[in-house]
């Protein structure tokens, strides 16, 4: 759902068919008003709204008259709501009472709400209901499905009955309250009564679909006992027997399915094995992730593959061995899967042994131990700073990707020197990856960006830009010295980077920074940037509305020209506040700021709308004043495409001109794009105090509505 | 590096979505049940029910993959129908695409395997429900169900069913949302003391009635079949932006379910996917706090949050906390937090992952990650708090029971009768 259409259902107060929460349940005299307006010759909108109403503060007392409404076809189904919800007898007696006497679909309603609230004297009534040969199925299948919800085991005894009707559906129906009935004498201990209605409902002349669900509840309800039936689910010859076999396969709990299902791998068809595995991992236990490792181990690599990536889920210290076998074997898929098995094992013997190996290993076993190591972030600096010595290249590599993620900050010099004094242009590369990996995940931020900083003197340029870059994303106080430092330079592309990284700075304290660089630098590019940079600060992360519009004019008042002028008006214009007001007030006295000042007053008091004091009369010198102004019809496409966006404008509109969309885009504020390819325009018919007026505006053009 | 500072890998993969895990699943074509390598045998022939503007999206997503055959529309509205057809004739160049004004007939298909449903609300839990006892697996959009009642049956009926479900939470699937809850459930943040979620607005209201306008020709809109479940009243054009129809049922209005069946989800998948919170308080200074049974709370919160885009989640632990929005960003107590992970940054919310998972599923037949037990509690959760808000009071849940403790008011919100001949 897009973002556009949540704020508009967030705005909906007075949205299309809805009314307020008014009702409270302590409103003592709530229930005689609502039967007021259902004895009146009020609208049939209001009788089906006290309904509703009834359904949270009705009582017996409302009874009659909900049930005069059951053979009303426009309101029956309002009256159902409280008859439903109202803890009382009473309403039982009522619904059975209009099930006597209703018919077709008004009759299917009553039936359907007894079964929802499982009213055991109904099932006399229903099980007529499904039984009678003459009755319709629309009828029958509802009845039979309501005693199921009703769940008692004399609702049993007609279901089995409905199973051998004539009718198909009522058949379905009743496998499925036999299923539902089966379900609730379970839950009551009765397993014997829920096993017989589960085997009726399977022998049943019904579709497969409902006896495996049938077969499902049996398996379940029998436990262990089960697992025959199980097993002969997964051996079925069809795909539906097989499907529901798998999800049954997930749910039985117990060692006898387990050692069932781990026996069943191994003889199992090759179609069955690779989804079997899958669900014994959804098992896990110690008795499937054996059959598991085993069924990785060799076979067909149709169920090896899932099996490897299985023991990633259910895998322990046991499947270590086999895994690290195949990590190093010829078949690329299956190593890189059991390496990424091998890197979610558990526990710490893991780590032990894997760091045991690093030493005597060379060549694509300790690249991929290396790799082991950073991912499971092992312990084992010593043996990395060894092997970052290794004239293999794929070694060192792995060795500095190692490093990257497991060096603490006191050894962070060494991976500095790697990435300041790089074997060659690709080293350099993969050192400064290394370096910014272990660089983020400083807890100390300030004494990590301390020691970037000290190595940037005697780093080559190209190097220097990129230790900034990490200083960057490393953030806190000390990275902020450093970053600024290098925009003060005389270096221009150390100006550049820094300027560059300032002006996304995540936090408020680079907001002085850049407002003295753009006060002090050169105009230009990164004097620009700077300025744009704090005014970004001042709007997203300035604090308060005030806060913000303080910022905002510490900004206006460092602007050199007219364009950054224009830019500020443009910045508060989503800075909502008094002061912003002021300031647009007072830059409107130029008239080349004019235009721009009366759009950032009108947006500002159009959102604050009168919590400024005497700010309409204060804007009214920029022409801004308040307007009633009311929408009378919207239209947005192309051509013939037209599409009504009335009501999305209604719910913009303010009293002024400007209406103020959430998106700049008028397909995302619209709804879609409704001609697409084709130029739109949005064509808005309206009254501005009182006067009608009509304007049209291209595909995302500012909508102010001209004075008419 | 001492053993307190190691991450422990099993407990991040073993639930959590590392890269390997959006691509597909890889089940060869020989499982899949038609015991041929034909490339028929690997399709998984889907209808659509209800596909306006969402839908179109979603539909997008599922003609994206090669194995998704779309065989069928259904929709009350005749322009829909039309457009979907020559949406999915164009893209899979063919003109097979058959169209329905009733989803039951779609159902009937013998040879559809699986349904997209993105209908207005209103219909959303009754169309899943059917679709399953139907046969089919179910990708849904949300908010799934109106009340809890609906939330409780779209569970139920989906475990008897066998079938698989897939809420429209794509942002299970996103890497970036998907570590941040990983976060929180497997301890790296500590104990969970409190998580976010944003409500985008918090009020309800009761569906109403407008005045009446002259009802189309059935083929052109089938107003009996749009009102489905929801009990009648006139048509009214107004009423036909099915978003804002009948959403939630006996409470509608603001965005506690509308936004929270997103961005509570993602905090019930933070804590586990544990049952939804046992008591709920009225919103307060923006703020509406519900509270687990262990203490911890789930916070819908209006405003305060870290500018990471819309649907933003904060998941504060004893240790630590991580903030993440669909900027595709996130934002943590400590950079360490992150090391020896890669996560892909993906703004903008897609679904393109969330349907491929939900086909792997399809065939895998396993446990989505928007599956109907996870969709049924972070619903609970949303009804609650809107039975809270409507109440102006606290109300407690009992978690087992699925009922409100010596409240009769807020019990009776539970549930609203669905319109003849209509039930689940």
């Amino acid at each position: 759902m897009s973002m556009i259409r949540l704020m508009l259902a967030a705005a909906l107060v007075a949205a299309p068919g809805l009314v307020p929460s008014a009702l409270r349940a302590d409103d003592a005299g709530r229930e005689a008003e609502l039967l007021a307006v259902l004895r009146s010759d009020k609208p049939e909108a209001d009788k089906a709204l006290a309904c509703k109403g009834l359904a949270v503060h009705g009582s017996a007392a409302a009874v009659p008259d909900l049930a005069k409404l059951l053979d009303n076809e426009r309101l029956a189904s309002w009256a159902r709501i409280p008859l439903e919800a109202i803890p009382d007898t009473a309403c039982d007696a009522a619904l059975r009472d209009a099930a006597g006497r209703l018919s077709g679909k008004l009759l299917v309603g009553v039936v359907n709400s007894l079964g929802v609230r499982r009213d055991a004297a109904a099932v006399d009534l229903l099980a007529t209901l499904a039984l009678d040969p003459q009755q319709d199925a629309a009828v029958a299948g509802p009845a039979a499905i309501a005693l199921g919800k009703i769940g008692t085991v004399a609702a049993a005894a007609p279901l089995d009955k409905a199973l051998a009707s004539p009718a198909a559906a009522v058949r379905l129906a009743a496998a499925e309250g036999c299923v539902l009935c089966g379900e609730h004498v379970l839950a009551a201990g009765k397993t014997a009564e829920a096993v017989r209605l589960f085997e009726a409902a399977r022998k049943a002349d019904v579709p497969a679909r409902r006896k495996h669900e049938a077969t499902r509840a049996l398996i379940l309800a029998r436990g262990a006992g089960g697992v025959p039936l199980l097993l002969e689910l997964l051996a079925a010859d069809d795909r539906a027997s097989r499907t529901m076999g798998l999800v049954v396969a997930r749910e039985l709990p117990g060692a006898e399915a387990d050692t069932a299902l781990a026996a069943l791998l191994g003889t199992a068809s090759p179609n069955l094995r690779p989804l079997l595995v899958e669900a014994l991992a959804d098992r896990g236990g110690a008795i499937v992730r054996a059959a598991i490792v085993q069924a990785a181990a060799k076979g067909d690599r149709d169920v090896r593959l899932p099996a490897v990536r299985a023991l990633g889920r259910v895998g322990d210290a046991g499947s270590l061995a086999p895994l690290l076998e195949l990590a190093v074997g010829d078949d690329a898929e299956l190593a890189a899967a059991a390496a990424d098995a091998i890197a979610g094992l558990p526990g710490d013997g893991i780590d032990a042994a894997i760091s045991r190996q690093i030493p005597s290993s060379s060549g694509k076993k300790l690249v991929m131990l290396l790799n082991l190591a950073a991912q499971r972030r092992i312990d084992v600096l010593p043996q990395v700073l060894e092997a970052v010595q290794s004239p293999d290249a794929a070694v060192h590599a792995a060795a500095l990707a190692t490093l990257g993620e497991i060096v603490d900050l006191e050894r962070l010099p060494v991976l500095v020197q790697q990435a300041v004094k790089p074997r060659d242009e690709a080293d350099a590369a993969a050192a400064l990856k290394a370096l910014k990996t272990a660089c983020v995940r400083m807890p100390d931020r300030d004494r990590c960006a301390g020691t970037l900083a000290a190595a940037l003197d005697a780093a080559p340029d190209a190097t220097k830009i990129a230790l900034l870059d990490i200083i960057g994303e490393v953030g806190g106080g000390r990275a902020l010295e450093a970053v600024a430092a290098a925009a003060r330079s005389g270096d221009e592309k150390l100006q550049d980077a820094g300027t560059r990284l300032l002006g996304a700075w995540m936090t408020a304290d680079a907001g002085p920074v850049l407002l003295d660089l753009a006060k002090t630098m050169p105009q230009g590019k990164f004097q620009d940037r700077a300025f744009r940079g704090f005014l970004r600060i001042a709007r997203q992360l300035g604090g308060t509305p005030d806060q913000k519009a303080a910022l905002c004019r510490q900004a206006f008042a460092a602007a050199r020209d007219a364009d950054e002028k224009l830019f500020v008006l443009e910045a508060i214009r989503s800075v909502p506040a008094a002061d912003t007001l002021a300031l647009a007030v007072e830059a409107g006295a130029a008239a080349e700021l004019r235009e721009a000042a009366r759009l950032a007053a009108a947006d500002i008091l159009t959102k604050t709308g009168d919590s400024i004091p005497g700010g309409w009369e204060k804007a009214a010198p920029l022409g801004v004043n308040r307007l009633k102004i009311e929408i009378v019809s919207a239209t947005y496409g192309a051509g013939e495409v037209q599409r009504d966006v009335s009501d999305a404008l209604r719910k913009r509109v303010g009293p002024t001109p400007l209406i103020s969309m959430p998106s700049p885009a008028y397909n995302t504020c619209f709804g879609g794009d409704p001609a697409p390819g084709t130029a739109k325009k949005l064509t808005i018919r309206y009254t501005i105090d009182g006067k009608a007026g009509e304007a049209a505006f291209a595909e995302d053009a500012p909508i102010v509505l001209p004075l008419p | 590096m001492s053993t307190s500072t190691r991450m422990h890998r099993r407990r991040f993969l073993g639930t959590g979505l590392s890269a390997a895990a959006i691509a597909p699943t890889v089940i060869p074509s020989s499982a899949l049940g038609l015991d041929g390598a034909v490339p028929p045998s690997e399709r998984i022939v889907v209808g659509g029910i209800g596909i306006g503007n969402r839908g179109t999206y979603d539909l997008g997503c599922f003609l994206e993959q090669k194995d998704v055959q779309f065989a069928a529309v259904c929709d009350v509205k005749e322009a829909r129908r039309q457009a979907v057809k020559k949406m999915a004739d164009d893209r899979q160049k063919n003109t097979q695409c058959t169209m329905h004004v009733d989803f039951r007939e779609l159902l009937d298909r013998n040879d559809i395997d699986a349904v997209l449903i993105a209908t207005g609300p209103n219909w959303h839990a009754l169309a899943a429900v059917t679709a399953a006892k139907a046969g089919k697996d179910v990708y849904c959009e949300k908010p799934c169900s109106k009340n809890i009642a609906q939330s409780l049956l779209l569970r139920d009926t989906f475990r008897r069913t066998g079938r698989v479900f897939q809420a429209g939470t794509q942002r299970r699937n996103l890497p970036h949302f998907a570590f941040a809850c990983e976060l929180a459930r497997t301890g790296r943040l500590g104990k969970i003391k409190r998580v976010y979620a944003h409500p985008a607005g918090m009020s309800a209201a009761t569906s109403g009635w407008l005045p009446p306008e002259p009802e189309p020709a059935r083929e052109v809109v089938d107003w009996d079949m749009y009102l489905g479940p929801a009990a009648w009243r006139p048509f009214n054009k107004r009423f036909l932006d099915g978003f804002n129809f009948e959403k939630g049922g006996g409470l509608v209005g603001g965005g506690v379910l509308e936004w929270g069946s997103h961005c509570v989800d993602l905090c019930q998948w933070a804590v586990n996917d544990r049952s939804p919170p046992s008591s709920y308080d009225p919103p307060k200074d923006g703020q509406l706090v519900s509270r687990y049974d262990d203490g911890a709370e789930l916070i819908f919160r209006e405003k305060g949050w870290i500018p990471l885009g819309s649907c933003p989640v904060r998941f504060e632990g004893e240790t630590g906390w991580v903030e993440a929005g669909d900027s595709g960003k996130i934002v943590l107590s400590s950079p360490e937090l992150m090391a020896g992970r890669t996560v892909a940054e993906i703004g903008g919310y897609p679904a393109t992952f969330h349907v491929r998972e939900f086909l792997d599923c399809v065939k895998s037949r396993g446990r989505t990650k928007g599956n109907a037990d996870a969709a049924c509690n972070a619903h609970i959760a949303c009804h609650a708090a809107n039975i809270a808000i409507y109440l102006g009071r606290t109300v407690r849940y009992d978690t087992a029971k699925h009922e409100f403790i010596d409240d009769a008011a807020a019990n009776r919100l539970r549930s609203e009768a669905l319109r003849e001949p209509w039930l689940m």
